[in-house]
């Protein structure tokens, strides 16, 4: 076997351990409660103008709807139509978003969300923001996710309740990793392709972009300094941007840069969400990042402990 | 090993080695599908190749994406779409929809979804299927808070952003023209919606 070929076979084992070797529960379930009050504040700032975005009524009646992509999906305007799939919309985000925010039943309120999410998106793509992809793929690969130890009501209300003498601290098991895994590459897969795509761009490459953005008074959220809006300091802030979309992907994986990468990411995020009035999105993407914290506590489950014996079949140990 | 001998272990069939891999499978899979289906066709030479097989499975489980916000430049555009309507009794009204930086900090970031269909969708010749039903829509609205319409006009605004930077051209305190064009009319028929 050549050098070339057993890089490669090493490279793929690492990979599939990577996938296949159970985690800590925890980010996880820090992800999902984040997803959820976010997806609560989503449905909530949607929610009065439902009827005109959404309804048979609006600006987008039925004869002139255009579902985003041709093709079957799934949606509750299969089984209703209307004020009625409104109401199924609204009511299927608020049980969704409190299951995802509490832990009660968390696959289902996953399920639920992403119905609702997916149904709103599907009705009428011309309101969507980036933040609704989020939504969309984070709820997906949530209703395959353990996460019912993390911040759950049902398992503190258990702990307050436990009988006498019952030991209060109980182990959180690992959980099969590959929801996990899938949602940080889905992360690293936007940056490193809005940064390929930006790079393209001849206003990215002269560093006039954020300065032309800067500029658009319908993207204005707060204030913006004086010093930020100059030739010199739109060239920093458009090559920042670009190193930094193109090199997360990468830089991500370095143990030692992770949190440095992590941190330089939020206060971009910062940064956009203080200059651009873009709804949520900051807040949906920055949610990605508590998927790379690699908790340390007494308590914590280590690589290597046992599955439970329902996920066993699943992960497997490392070896 | 003598020929009347059995192996220690059966050996792996690659279907049943595929099975136990799938989660691995299907990371690496949704990462491939998700890059191609989100980068442009001239970047990506397998693009046509892998969304034909994966786009069915994105689109029913709505993973669709697009990463392209002010890519791959940003538009040089300021845009604002307004309504006119004159009513039955002469009189004649202006609602600027997406005058974003002239709301209140709650109502803009509230109304940032009128932004991404006022002024990214149904101001577009591309998109001209929207305006009539909008039309409809505004005349129903204006009725439901007792005017009367009896014409509506769809307005888009514009200003072209300049391409030096500097602390003048804040969209707070820049002053520069704006151009206008009334994209389309309907003047309402007296038994609509009646």
């Amino acid at each position: 076997m050549s050098r070339a070929a057993r890089m490669l076979v090493r490279a793929v084992g690492g990979f599939d351990r990577w996938v296949r070797d159970p985690v800590d529960p925890r980010p996880l379930g820090w992800f999902r409660c984040w997803i959820g009050v976010l997806s609560l504040v989503n449905l909530l700032l949607l929610w009065p103008d439902m009827p005109m975005w959404l309804g048979d009524d609006g600006v987008l009646p039925p004869g002139v709807h255009r579902p985003p992509l041709a093709g079957p999906a799934a949606t509750v305007y299969a089984i209703a139509s209307g004020t009625a799939a409104i109401w199924l919309i609204r009511a299927l985000g608020i049980a969704g978003g409190l299951g995802l925010c509490l832990g009660v039943f968390p696959r289902i309120a996953a399920a639920c969300t992403w119905l609702a999410v997916t149904s709103f998106s599907w009705r009428n793509p011309s309101i969507l923001h980036s933040g609704d992809s989020l939504f969309r793929i984070a709820a997906f690969f949530l209703i395959f996710a353990r996460t019912d130890d993390v911040l759950s009501l049902p398992r503190w209300l258990r702990r307050v309740f436990r009988p006498r003498g019952e030991d209060p601290r109980v182990e959180l098991p690992l959980v099969p990793a590959w929801p996990q895994r899938i949602l940080q590459l889905q992360l690293c897969v936007l940056y490193l392709v809005t940064g390929i795509w930006k790079s393209t761009g001849p206003t990215w490459r002269d560093g006039s972009a954020v300065g032309i953005v800067l500029q658009m008074g319908e993207f204005e959220r707060f204030p913006i300094p004086d010093f930020l809006v100059t030739p010199g300091m739109s060239q920093v802030m458009t090559y920042a941007t670009l190193l930094f979309e193109l090199g997360f992907p990468l830089l991500v994986w370095i143990p030692r840069l992770r949190v440095p990468v992590l941190v330089f990411g939020l206060a971009f995020h910062a940064g956009l969400e203080w200059i651009l009035n873009v709804q949520l999105f900051q807040w949906t993407i920055t949610a990605f990042y508590l998927l790379f914290l690699q908790p340390r506590s007494p308590h914590a489950p280590r690589e290597g402990d046992r599955m439970p014996a329902s996920g066993a079949g699943v992960a497997r140990r490392r070896g | 090993m003598g020929a009347n001998e059995t192996p220690p272990f059966p050996p792996r069939r690659p279907a049943a080695s595929l099975l136990r891999h799938w989660q691995t499978i299907l990371v690496a899979a949704y990462a491939l599908a998700a890059f191609s289906w989100t980068m442009p066709a001239w970047l990506c030479p397998p693009k046509a190749i892998v969304d034909r097989v994966s786009g069915p499975a994105l689109r029913f489980f709505g993973l669709w994406q697009s990463w392209d916000m002010f890519s791959p430049d940003p538009r040089r555009d300021d845009i604002r779409v307004e309504v006119r309507f004159v009513s039955h009794d002469g009189g004649s009204h202006r609602l600027m929809l997406t005058a974003m930086n002239g709301m209140s900090y709650g109502e803009r970031v509230q109304k940032e979804r009128w932004r991404k269909f006022f002024n990214d969708h149904l101001r577009l010749d591309d998109e001209s299927h929207l305006w009539q039903p909008f039309a409809e829509f505004m005349v129903r609205a204006l009725r439901a808070e007792g005017q009367d319409p009896a014409s509506i006009e769809l307005v888009r605004w514009w200003r072209a952003a300049e391409p030096r930077v500097s602390p003048a051209l804040r969209p707070d305190v820049r002053d520069a023209p704006w151009s206008s064009y009334t994209f389309h009319r309907w003047q309402v028929p007296p038994e609509f919606g009646r």
